[in-house]
Formats: structure tokens, C-alpha cells, sequence
């Protein structure tokens, strides 16, 4: 049986509840504004490195059934769904009131596209907004997302050049995907595109960042791909999550270091723009 | 405001013993960049060279440029940025900074740059001993325009200013926002709701607010505030002012924050109500390294229109709340807000405040720092350029003659003196004293001689004049004070 810890009001807690009332899945809720609270500071205390606390708090709801724990509308869904099986799709978004993202178009594999969109759909039978990503992979599943109007914005990652994108997303891909992808978020109303400067191999085979003339190509790409200079196109700096031990060593970059790869990409992407440090 | 129908125009006084003799470098309305000399001579004009400003480089070199772009879509964008040669060819140019789509125009990048620019060199623009700005490389620092939003300040599109700083090749190496230091600038509540509501909305583009108008924009350089451990003066910091907003700061050139800021309002401590309230400035500046005062900032403090706070009867919105109708140049200690010299009206010899708005401009002017110890003061929106000694004496003056046919104003938003050398193609010219005229003996063909009378009629029993400025409708300055 699940344990749902909630809050007292919280519009996405409800949606959860509501769908396993739909589901006759059985399940106790803690409203840890009210009776549950002490219920969930012995939770939470048991269980703090599993629970994601944001800038702004915690996300609720919390889904539990005693071996997994899962937090947020969109994952705790997609585990209703589908158990285990969407987790690369759904993770715990930063958006709030009736937008929702942290949804993953490329997360997992396209064998799972219908339990996917049927999620996507209860969300938006439940009103929300939804701010979907893509790096380019799973092109026909973000298609149908676009062409079922599921999304709201879209997101997409140009990881880097063609030469480069294998490595970055870490397993091998289709050009011509990519591009695909990069034609239907093109033909979007509200979109962004995006490339994060991450670290890649050098020559020497030690890591570096993308380079601006590896930035300005894939800008380029983005042009062929879209017929369109146009783009809003953002360049970010890569945040080190801690999980490849070997980017400790690389200098982290500011925002002013960004002004060559603006200068590279404005060339193809005439609206490129860079990230500025909170 | 009396101002004549008929006046001279052209070089007017002239004390060559005591300039410090050059060329004058200025834009002149509707023609060109102009370059004339102590007597007034067109030594050379680069016909059709937009500039705001123009500013002289060595070898006869000046910035300028090309086009401005269609008033209907923004304000005061210029296309690009150039440096031009003695025989008008374009040796370097920037304009890759934003790509411009307007309704009916072909689309291109464009600089968007205005009011101010600076090389490599020279932190102010203006000609300092042993700091010449580079003019075969070097990075160019430019005041440009950016549309953007920010709700903080209001809901309305508004038209930022941002610094940039250029590459020989004209790439951008480095952009700094005005508005993303909103928080820092202290604005009271009275003035965030007239900002709010009115940013000091403009009609182009289908309207934008011109939020702060920055119209200066240089670097501090070396000084004396820095050597001395004040880091808030480190050399590589800008310095600016906003009109609109009556604002004074200094921005670092490595955090983007602002280290030192006066304004926008002055009747919060002792220090800021001796200095008194200063309005719709212009070309706030540090005084280089190398010139008579260094370390001082020089300003040239409107009056006009500006700021944004509290309704008054001449604001009744509250916004350019601050008013004032004439205008005074002030050379200011950074660090105690004294004023250590100063040309007002008083200074310039007029009774104030009946006559102080014969010194007044509203709008564009400037203040130069000359190495005699002079001042060049541009006294903007009537065309008049002016060098004074520091006992503000007049040793030179000069007022444009180029009206506009689209703006019917002799107006010279800046004008810089550069050394002869600074021109080597031409020989030094010469100098020939202007004395000033007896303006009661000054008069037209046609016109009687005004003072010369045909008779003169004693009247029994009238008494001495008694002129006392105490009994005048007016109080005086002095009797406000």
C-alpha cells in the first residue's frame, strides 16, 4: 500500500490522490501540515539523503510503498503509471503553481512512448502547464507530444556538434534524429534551444569545455536543421554535479567567458544569448 | 529667457595667451563631424559622419558613425560604431550587436550605440598627456541599448543600457545591464510607483521606456583614490550617470556591482544638500591622471527636467520631479561631495537667479578638462563651446552655425579640444585674437548706433538710481539661502 505525504492545499498532492482513487490502488495520506507531521519528521529523518530539498523546500507530494520513495506530481504519476519503467522521463521539477517540468522527451527508451503520453495526458487533464526537454533523441515521440498538444514549451539541449554528440549524450545517436528534433521544436510557438558548455574530451585525452568553434557548429546545426537564424538560443555553463569525479579539475567557467562562444554562434543563431550567474 | 534674434555665430572671443590652443572636434546638426580651429576655420569636415559623440584619435583619426536607425522603431540607435581616417575611410568598425528585423527596413546588425564610447588608452575620451587612445588596436568600450523586461522596475518594455566592450575584430568580449542592478540603486517607493507606471515611456517601437538614460559611460584609470587602497576606484571601473534617474555611480568592471554611487536623491545627509541636487546630467566623469585636478569628478549638471519621486506642482506625476532652470559645471571630490570648483551663472557673471538661465542648457553638454587647468565646456542645446580659466574668465567661445533642417537647432551635444598634433596633416594654424565685443556697440547694417543719442533732456528733481538686488520682485540666491 502507498503512503502519500501532502500538504495541506497542495494542488498537485490531490491530483495524485485522485489518480489512485482511479486506480483503487489503496494508499494512507499525511498532510504534514496537519495529523501527519510527526508522521513525516520520522520519515524524513529515516530517509533524508532520498528526498530532495530545493531552494524553495521540499516537493510534495512524496510517494512511498515502503521500498521505493518518490517525489513530485510528474514522477509520482509516471510511477502509478508505469512503475519503475518512466523513470528517466519524469524527475522532480522547479516550476511551480500550473506549470510543470522535469519532463524528459529523450529520457528512456521509445518502447515506452504510450505510457508516456498517457501521463502527459492526465497532466493536462488536470490543467497543467507543461514545459517538456529533448536532446534530440526519441524524435517521433516528441512529435506526437507537439502534434497531441501536450506540451506547453519545449526545451531543447543541443548537446554540441554532430562530431561531439555521441560523447555528450553518452551513447551513440542519429544525426538526422537530432535534426528532426531540432525541425519540430523549430516549428514550435514557445521554445528554446539550448547548449549547455559541458566537458568533453581533448586531444590529449584529458577533459575540456566545448570550444567556441564547436559551439558556433552547433549553432550551425541548429540552422540547418530549422532553415531559420532565429532561434532563441541560450549558451549555459556547465554546473559540476559531482558525478564524474574527473571534472573537479576543470576551473568552473563564469558568465563573461561566454562572450566568445556568443560572438561564434551569432553567426548562425543571430538571437543567441548567454546565462548569467544568479 | 531673452535670447536675441540676431547674434554672432563662429568663433566669438578668443585669448590665445590664455586656451590651451587646439582643435575643437564636434558634431555638427544635420552635416557632419566637424573639426575647426582656435579662429573658427572648418579645417575639416567629415561630411555626413554621425557621431554621438564624435570623438578625435591620434593621426587625424575620429570616432563617428555611419547611420542612426529609423526613429519610428527605437531611440538614438546608431548603426555602428567607426573610426575613420583623415580622408574619411573607415578603419575599423563594430556593429555585431544585435541583429535588427524593423517593419520596412532591410534587416542588419547594428551597434545600437549611443552617447558614449571609449579605446583602449584613454579612460575618458578626451586628450590626457601620456594616455593616447590606440588607434591601430585595442578594445573599444561602448554605451549601447538593449530592449528588455523587468518587472521589478515595471511591466512595460523598456530600453536599457548596457555596457560593452568590443574586440579589435568587433567581437563582444564582455556586457554589463543597468537593469539587472535595479535593487541596487535605491530607489524610494515613490519613485518605484511613478517607475512603475511610467519608466518615462517613449513612442518609438511602439514604446519603450527609457528608463535611465545613461548618456556617459567612461573608466576611471589610474588615480589617486585606488593607490591609496580604496578599491570601489579600482581603474578598470566605469563610471556613468543617468539624466532620468539623477544618478551618479561607478560600476566594477569584475562583479558588475556598483562599488560608489551619489544620487538619486540629495537631501539625505549634509554632504549631498551642500552639494545640492543635481539634475539631468551629463559626461560625469573621473579628471585623469595627468590633468589639473585629477581624481576629481567633473560634471556638467543640467537642471532641465528629471528624476522620478514625489508629485510637485511642476511634476504632477511625479516623474522628472526635479527641476531647475539653469545649469552649472561642477568639479567634485568623490569622497566628500565638496565641490572644489565650480561655473555656474554666478561664475559666468550673471546676477542669479534673474539672469541664471543665461547659462543653462537642458539637455546633451559636456565638461573638459584642458591641461592648462582651462575647462571646455559645451553648453549644449544653444550650439555655444566655451573654454574658461579656472577664475572663470572666457578666453574662448564659439557657437555652432549649423541648424537643422529636421531639428531646427544648432544644438552640439559634445565637443572635445585635441591637440594640433593629434593632426598631422595639417600645419599648426594660426592664431589670431578674437577681443571681446562691446555687445552696446555692437549692431547690425541698417540698425542706429543703439547708444548714441540724438538728445538728451535733463529732468528737475530726479533722484540717483538705488539697484539693490533685495528689492528686486525676486529674492536673490542669496536672501534663499
Amino acid at each position: 500500500m502507498y503512503t502519500i505525504y501532502s500538504s495541506t492545499g497542495c494542488t498537485r498532492c490531490k491530483i495524485v490522490m485522485q489518480r489512485m482513487h482511479e486506480l483503487g490502488e489503496p494508499f494512507e495520506e499525511h498532510d504534514i501540515k496537519a495529523a501527519g507531521k510527526e508522521a513525516f519528521q520520522q520519515f524524513y529523518t529515516a530517509n533524508r539523503k532520498a528526498i530532495y530539498r530545493g531552494p524553495d523546500g521540499i516537493e510534495f507530494p512524496i510517494l512511498t510503498d515502503g521500498d521505493s520513495i518518490t517525489q513530485g506530481l510528474g514522477p509520482a504519476l509516471a510511477r502509478l503509471q508505469a512503475g519503475d519503467r518512466l523513470r528517466g522521463f519524469f524527475r522532480i521539477g522547479s516550476l511551480h503553481k500550473e506549470w510543470l517540468d522535469g519532463i524528459e522527451v529523450s529520457g528512456g527508451g521509445p518502447e515506452m512512448a504510450e505510457d508516456f503520453l498517457a501521463v502527459l495526458r492526465l497532466l493536462k487533464k488536470n490543467a497543467m502547464k507543461l514545459q517538456v526537454s529533448s536532446d534530440g533523441r526519441n524524435a517521433e515521440l516528441l512529435a506526437a507530444v507537439l502534434q497531441q498538444r501536450l506540451a506547453d514549451k519545449v526545451i531543447m539541449t543541443v548537446l554540441g556538434p554532430p562530431q561531439r554528440y555521441a560523447e555528450l549524450a553518452g551513447e551513440s545517436i542519429v544525426e538526422d534524429e537530432i535534426g528532426r528534433s531540432i525541425q519540430l521544436v523549430a516549428g514550435f510557438a514557445e521554445r528554446q534551444f539550448q547548449t549547455v558548455i559541458a566537458p568533453v574530451r581533448g586531444d590529449d585525452g584529458g577533459w575540456r569545455y566545448l570550444t567556441p568553434d564547436e559551439v558556433g557548429e552547433t549553432a550551425a546545426w541548429i540552422e540547418r536543421a530549422a532553415g531559420s537564424k532565429q532561434q532563441p538560443y541560450l549558451l549555459r555553463l556547465f554546473h559540476n554535479d559531482g558525478g564524474n569525479p574527473d571534472f573537479a579539475k576543470l576551473e568552473p567557467m563564469n558568465s563573461s567567458e561566454l562572450f566568445p562562444y556568443r560572438s561564434l554562434a551569432r553567426t548562425y543563431q543571430v538571437k543567441t544569448e548567454i546565462e548569467r550567474e544568479a | 529667457m531673452s535670447y536675441p534674434t540676431v547674434y554672432p555665430t563662429g568663433a566669438t572671443v578668443y585669448d590665445p595667451d590664455r586656451c590651451w590652443n587646439g582643435y575643437t572636434i564636434y558634431q555638427a546638426n544635420e552635416l557632419g563631424a566637424l573639426l575647426v580651429d582656435m579662429n573658427g576655420a572648418c579645417v575639416n569636415l567629415w561630411k555626413g559622419l554621425h557621431g554621438f559623440p564624435n570623438k578625435m584619435l591620434p593621426g587625424g583619426h575620429v570616432f563617428g558613425s555611419l547611420g542612426v536607425r529609423n526613429p519610428a522603431h527605437s531611440m538614438q540607435d546608431q548603426l555602428d560604431v567607426v573610426q575613420v581616417d583623415w580622408n574619411g575611410k573607415v578603419v575599423w568598425k563594430f556593429d555585431k550587436y544585435e541583429r535588427i528585423e524593423d517593419p520596412g527596413e532591410p534587416p542588419q546588425w547594428m551597434a545600437r550605440q549611443h552617447h558614449d564610447m571609449q579605446r583602449t588608452g584613454n579612460p575618458v575620451g578626451y586628450y590626457v598627456p601620456g594616455m593616447d587612445p590606440q588607434v591601430d588596436k585595442g578594445n573599444t568600450l561602448v554605451l549601447c541599448h538593449k530592449n528588455v523586461f523587468n518587472p521589478k522596475i515595471s511591466d512595460k518594455r523598456l530600453l536599457d543600457d548596457t555596457f560593452v566592450e568590443v574586440n579589435w575584430k568587433g567581437e563582444v568580449t564582455w556586457e554589463w545591464a543597468c537593469n539587472e542592478q535595479f535593487d541596487s540603486y535605491g530607489f524610494d517607493e515613490a519613485a518605484k510607483n511613478i517607475l512603475a507606471r511610467d519608466p518615462n515611456f517613449r513612442p518609438p517601437g511602439g514604446g519603450m521606456g527609457d528608463w535611465m538614460h545613461i548618456n556617459s559611460m567612461s573608466l576611471l584609470g589610474p588615480n589617486r583614490w585606488f593607490d591609496a587602497g580604496d578599491e570601489r576606484f579600482h581603474p578598470d571601473n566605469i563610471i556613468w550617470d543617468s539624466r532620468e534617474s539623477n544618478i551618479m555611480a561607478i560600476t566594477s568592471r569584475k562583479t558588475g556591482k556598483i562599488t560608489w554611487q551619489v544620487g538619486p536623491n540629495y537631501d539625505q545627509t549634509l554632504a549631498l544638500r551642500k552639494l545640492g541636487w543635481i539634475v539631468g546630467m551629463h559626461h560625469c566623469h573621473m579628471i585623469p591622471r595627468g590633468l589639473p585636478g585629477e581624481g576629481n569628478l567633473l560634471i556638467f549638471d543640467n537642471g532641465g527636467w528629471a528624476g522620478y519621486g514625489v508629485p510637485n506642482p511642476g511634476s504632477p506625476k511625479g516623474i522628472k520631479n526635479a527641476l531647475r532652470d539653469f545649469s552649472r559645471v561642477i568639479e567634485v571630490d568623490p569622497l566628500t561631495l565638496e565641490i572644489v570648483w565650480q561655473y555656474t551663472p554666478a561664475e559666468a557673471g550673471y546676477m542669479m537667479p534673474y539672469d541664471a538661465n543665461r547659462f543653462y542648457s537642458p539637455f546633451i553638454s559636456s565638461a573638459q578638462r584642458l591641461p592648462n587647468g582651462n575647462t571646455l565646456i559645451t553648453e549644449g542645446s544653444g550650439g555655444r563651446i566655451l573654454e574658461v580659466t579656472s577664475d572663470h574668465a572666457l578666453v574662448w567661445e564659439y557657437v555652432s552655425p549649423f541648424w537643422g533642417k529636421q531639428l531646427a537647432l544648432n544644438m552640439v551635444y559634445r565637443a572635445y579640444r585635441a591637440p594640433y598634433e593629434w593632426v598631422p596633416q595639417r600645419d599648426q594654424p594660426k592664431q589670431v585674437p578674437i577681443p571681446r565685443a562691446d555687445v552696446t556697440k555692437f549692431y547690425v547694417p541698417g540698425a542706429a548706433a543703439p547708444t548714441t543719442l540724438l538728445q538728451e533732456t535733463t529732468v528737475a528733481g530726479t533722484q540717483p538710481y538705488r539697484n539693490d538686488s533685495r528689492v528686486l520682485c525676486v529674492a536673490s540666491v542669496d536672501e534663499m539661502k
